[in-house]
């Protein structure tokens, strides 16, 4: 009998996992300002597991949502209080923000199985800002639009203090949730969204319960995203309202869908690129030209930014993950490839 | 192919390797880094532009006098948007990669408050943050002793803004229309301690960042038989406030925060704008103290375009020489410790840009006064002397 | 209570007004949502290029005639026009045509990233000092009974309802008004009886950008500082679009003027009466939105699409 994953190509994977753990030493070998590298690579690592989430809910099961820095919000929040106001180990508080983030997921769920398409969109964009003002209006427990400060994550008694530490557990859980993530695709849940995405009518018609599997895919995705929201909160040590902007969950979209949607390592990809981009790229190169011109950093920043993804997706509509397949098919049709009809 | 792409991971390592590093961050013999992160793309990119250039336009001065301790001044500018978490990435990035010696004016409450545990790790100063939140010279949050704030809170501002309104009026009915957010948060923290030192009740009302109606606040504000309005607002909003009241034939006496003192509020609300009373915390630029003297000489000497001069720019300006003062008062191989040391020491000390200003190891709020300034005939007049 | 009343009644104006302008952005991404199911993001942004436009001609006229007067708003206005169609042509070739045979998502991603040129490069061009834009009304008001009324917003309102009449009889009367209705029915079918869909595409470009820019020209005097933070109205007309149903011309108008009489009155005479509307005022009109979706999931005024398998 054929096994899940045997016609996927695997002894890349330890090499890859070796890799990512060794990367940091790495980058503290080859510079002494390793400490901004790695942040922007925590921050994409933090992304990423949101993106995986929402990918399951956007790219497999073809339900769009606008308001996932909601649902980042909610971990984020309900991990700090929990662990600094209720005194949960955070142990434990890894496991129940998540459920929460999740049990929001399902209130959003539910008018989904009446609202669709951009309808949706915009419903979960308000599901966005309802859910900003009620932090704030909790302003009792979350400090109101002021924000709060956030404790350390403590592991089994061992302290995550710097951006060294946060690098090894954030990237360990990318991992974790990447696996998971995998796993939920090929099974039958997997199936099941991938079939709504495609007909919701076929999908029907073959059996499956549209109600019970689009509410689970909000809540699984709800989980990544409050999972995120938790390893956001211990990482930063502050969080604010203004972090969860209604921006921040267009550009979590947009990750998804540069990378390719409908693909784990397509929005692992997307967030990997958008992050450095924005974070690492552009700010140096804008030091590297402010060398020779003199410019506003700000909007010529964003300019740059916007004109990178508008040339990428006019030149490569399906994402860095459509890339990556066309360039292996290539190499394995080389050099025999169907050569390009030129119109 | 794996090799090759090793090879050219290796050589970009090297080159990186290949910065020069420097045993005291920030210094060389001729040179002095300080960052600074603005809002330069994001709601307030206004003033991002417009400080920094202040403040540049004192450093150049200092520098062209041969800089401090013979070292020129050089600041390095980053982006946040206005967003918390751009903030620390930029803070990330001056620290560590262009290895800054201290961070100076960055903008924002929320913002600032985010890179408290950056400045807690890696103990760099952060001189005259940007933001009027009272919470900034709180010695026990987190890296309070690295931070220096040189304005007024605007708690400060609304407790005084109250008493000066009841002096002049003990029946005064007061509004307060403030922004729903970090700002308009620290706004009615000082508008609740005023009502619980008066005994009196105040009407709120909250507008959203961006608005540009205001019918329905003035209209509650009327109805609540208001006198005196306190707007919490920039420019926009007690413009809009003032002319909605002028056609509604409503007219209290309108007060704002230090933001307001904008002096396109009385350009822009022309007759309607008469009267309103805003306070700030340093000299104006117009006034005849010496350092509004320098700033103007300087202005006419660069250039300066007129509708850039104003009291952001000034702002930059003025908030610049205490950050001057703190590296002549650090030793001659200035340390971090050596800046924070220095700023310390000030007392009662005069910028000739600010009231005296005192700092020192329980005490990290600059001004806490504040002078009322009227629009009378189009023009801000000083209606008081410093109020506490 | 006529206190009230009165209170109410000045609100609804005002609110009227700012759900015009709304309106008006909810009818661009109406107009493109309509012929090729994309939704618009840029939308705000072309009403902030538009603001920024005319503030550039009357600037220019003004010096060229000596002095602001009416035919200097003429002539900016009619030069915002023109911009504004050749602007639509521009992206109909940057956006649309590159793009016409991928998925609807990633012409999506592509009017974000257009979103954030646009915002970004006004910025660059006109500098980040806040604009002072003119109104060619001033600050007159007329007042009926003790209801105050500004003239701008009744040019606001009038401007609205004149370009929707003109639409609605361009897209029920005429040829390719007719032409367009069929193509985003059916793009298929319409290709097929011989309509020319790219030519009706880049008409539906032109007429976005169209109102996108009218907008920012009536919007502006509105605000008493210009900056291109005010594309983000977009974000606030989204709900409007939604509420009337995406891709109904009549649903765009009254979806709008809701949310502005909504916002305005939540703002005013509920917070006034009830101190917890202070808290949700901001997201009111979200509420009210999820709430008509519940009941009627394709907005007030859309119709539900027959799914076949």
């Amino acid at each position: 009998m054929k096994g899940r994953y045997d016609d996927e190509n695997l002894k890349w994977i330890p090499v890859l996992i070796l890799a990512i753990f060794l990367f940091p030493f790495i980058l503290k070998g080859a510079t002494s300002s390793y400490k901004y590298y790695l942040y922007v690579l925590n921050i994409a690592g933090i992304y990423m597991i949101l993106t995986i989430g929402l990918d399951l809910l956007s790219g497999f099961t073809g339900l769009m949502s606008l308001g996932h820095a909601a649902f980042l919000a909610i971990g984020a929040y309900s991990s700090a209080i929990l662990v600094d106001q209720v005194g949960i180990p955070f142990e434990l508080s890894i496991f129940i923000s998540p459920v929460i983030a999740g049990l929001f997921g399902l209130v959003i769920g539910f008018p989904a199985l009446r609202i669709e398409g951009m309808y949706l969109g915009l419903t979960t964009m308000g599901f966005g800002f309802i859910v900003k003002r009620l932090i704030i209006a909790l302003r009792e427990w979350t400090g109101g639009s002021a924000g709060m400060p956030v404790s350390k994550a403590t592991i089994f008694g061992f302290t995550i203090n710097n951006d060294w530490d946060n690098y090894f557990m954030i990237y360990s859980f990318v991992i974790i949730s990447v696996i998971i993530a995998r796993r939920i695709v090929i099974s039958k849940l997997g199936r099941a969204f991938m079939a709504i995405r495609d007909s919701e009518q076929a999908a029907q018609a073959s059996g499956i319960n549209l109600a019970k599997y689009k509410m689970l895919s909000f809540f699984i995705s709800g989980l990544f995203a409050g999972f995120a929201g938790v390893l956001f909160a211990h990482t930063s040590h502050f969080i604010s309202t203004d972090h969860f902007d209604i921006l921040l969950s267009i550009y979590f979209i947009v990750m998804v869908l540069i990378g390719g949607a409908g693909s784990i390592y397509g929005a692992v990809l997307g967030t990997l690129f958008i992050v450095l981009m924005e974070n690492l790229f552009i700010p140096l190169f804008k030091d590297g030209l402010a060398k020779y011109i003199h410019l506003e950093a700000g909007d010529f920043q964003a300019f740059i930014f916007g004109f990178i993804m508008l040339l990428f997706i006019i030149f490569q509509p399906l994402g860095l993950y459509g890339m990556w397949l066309k360039i292996r098919i290539y190499w394995k049709l080389f050099p025999f490839n169907p050569r390009r009809r030129s119109t | 192919m794996k090799r090759y792409v090793s090879i050219i991971i290796m050589a970009a390592l090297a080159w990186i390797r290949c910065e020069n590093r420097v045993t005291s961050p920030g210094v060389t013999d001729t040179e002095i880094l300080i960052g600074n992160i603005q809002d330069l793309s994001g709601p307030i990119k206004e003033l991002g532009f417009l400080i920094p250039s202040g403040t540049n336009m004192y450093l150049d001065y200092i520098n062209a006098q041969g800089g401090v301790h013979g070292r020129q001044i050089k600041m390095l500018i980053e982006d946040h948007g206005y967003n918390p978490q751009k903030a620390v990435v930029a803070a990330k990035k001056l620290i560590e990669k262009d290895q800054v010696f201290a961070l100076y004016n960055v903008i924002g409450t929320s913002t600032t408050e985010a890179i408290r545990p950056i400045l807690e790790e890696s103990g760099v100063p952060l001189v005259a943050p940007a933001t009027m939140s009272g919470t900034m010279s709180d010695l026990s949050r987190k890296a309070g002793h690295l931070i220096f704030h040189t304005d007024a809170g605007y708690d400060v501002q609304s407790n005084v803004l109250v008493d000066y309104i009841l002096e002049q009026n003990a029946n005064a009915k007061i509004g307060v229309v403030y922004q729903d957010d970090d700002y308009g948060a620290n706004v009615l923290k000082g508008i609740a301690e005023a009502e619980e030192r008066h005994g009196i009740t105040i009407q709120r009302e909250a507008y959203q960042r961006g608005a540009t109606d205001f019918v329905g606040q003035t209209g509650n504000l009327m109805k609540g038989g208001i006198t005196d309005v306190i707007i919490g607002g920039i420019v926009r909003e007690p413009v809009t406030i003032m002319k909605t009241s002028q056609a509604m034939k409503y007219s209290p006496h309108f007060f704002g925060h230090a933001p307001t003192v904008d002096a396109r509020v009385g350009l822009l609300a022309g007759d309607a704008g008469e009267g309103f009373t805003s306070c700030y915390f340093a000299y104006l630029p117009d006034s005849d103290k010496s350092g509004p003297a320098l700033y103007r000489e300087l202005c006419e000497k660069n250039n300066v375009p007129e509708k850039m001069r104003g009291i952001y720019h000034y702002y930059g300006f003025a908030t610049a020489h205490i950050l001057v003062e703190g590296l002549r008062r650090a030793e001659e191989y200035p340390t971090r410790e050596g800046l924070i040391n220095g700023l310390e020491t000030l007392n009662n000390w005069e910028s000739g840009t600010y009231p005296p200003i005192t700092f020192n190891k329980n005490d990290h709020a600059g001004v806490e006064k504040i002078m009322l300034l009227q629009i009378q005939g189009g023009k801000q007049v000083a209606i008081t002397g410093w109020l506490e | 209570m006529n206190d009230v009343l009165t209170g109410l009644l000045q609100e609804s104006v005002s609110g009227i007004a700012l759900g015009c302008i709304y309106a008006l952005i909810a009818f661009g991404f109406t107009l493109i949502y309509r012929a090729t199911e994309v939704v618009n993001f840029a939308q705000g942004e072309l009403m902030m290029v538009g603001a920024y436009v005319n503030f550039f001609f009357v600037t220019q006229f003004s010096g060229v005639l000596g002095g602001v007067n009416f035919w200097v708003y003429l002539f900016a206005f009619a030069g915002s026009i023109i911009f504004a169609i050749l602007f639509g042509i521009l992206l109909d070739y940057i956006i649309n045509r590159p793009l016409k045979d991928e998925p609807v998502f990633s012409v999506i991603m592509a009017t974000i990233s257009l979103a954030i040129i646009l915002r970004s490069l006004t910025a660059i061009i006109a500098g980040p000092i806040s604009l002072v834009p003119a109104s060619p009304f001033g600050d007159n008001t007329f007042n009926i009974g003790s209801v105050v009324i500004s003239i701008l917003d009744i040019s606001i309102i009038i401007w609205t309802i004149v370009l929707m009449a003109i639409f609605y009889f361009f897209f029920n009367k005429t040829r390719w008004g007719i032409a367009m209705k069929a193509t985003s029915t059916d793009p298929e079918a319409a290709q097929l009886m011989g309509i020319p869909i790219k030519q009706v595409y880049r008409f539906v470009w032109i007429f976005a950008a169209l109102v996108g820019v009218i907008g920012g020209v009536l919007l502006a005097p509105r605000m008493a500082l210009l900056d291109t933070n005010i594309s983000y109205l977009g974000l606030k007309a989204f709900p409007a679009a939604i509420l009337g149903g995406f891709g109904s011309i009549p649903g765009a108008v009254v979806g709008g003027i809701i949310l502005g009489i909504i916002e305005t009155i939540s703002m005013g005479t509920l917070s006034f009466h009830f101190e917890w509307v202070k808290e949700i005022n901001d997201i009111i009109v979200w509420i009210v939105l999820i709430v008509v979706l519940m009941i009627r999931p394709n907005g007030l005024f859309g119709i539900a699409k027959v799914k076949r398998v």
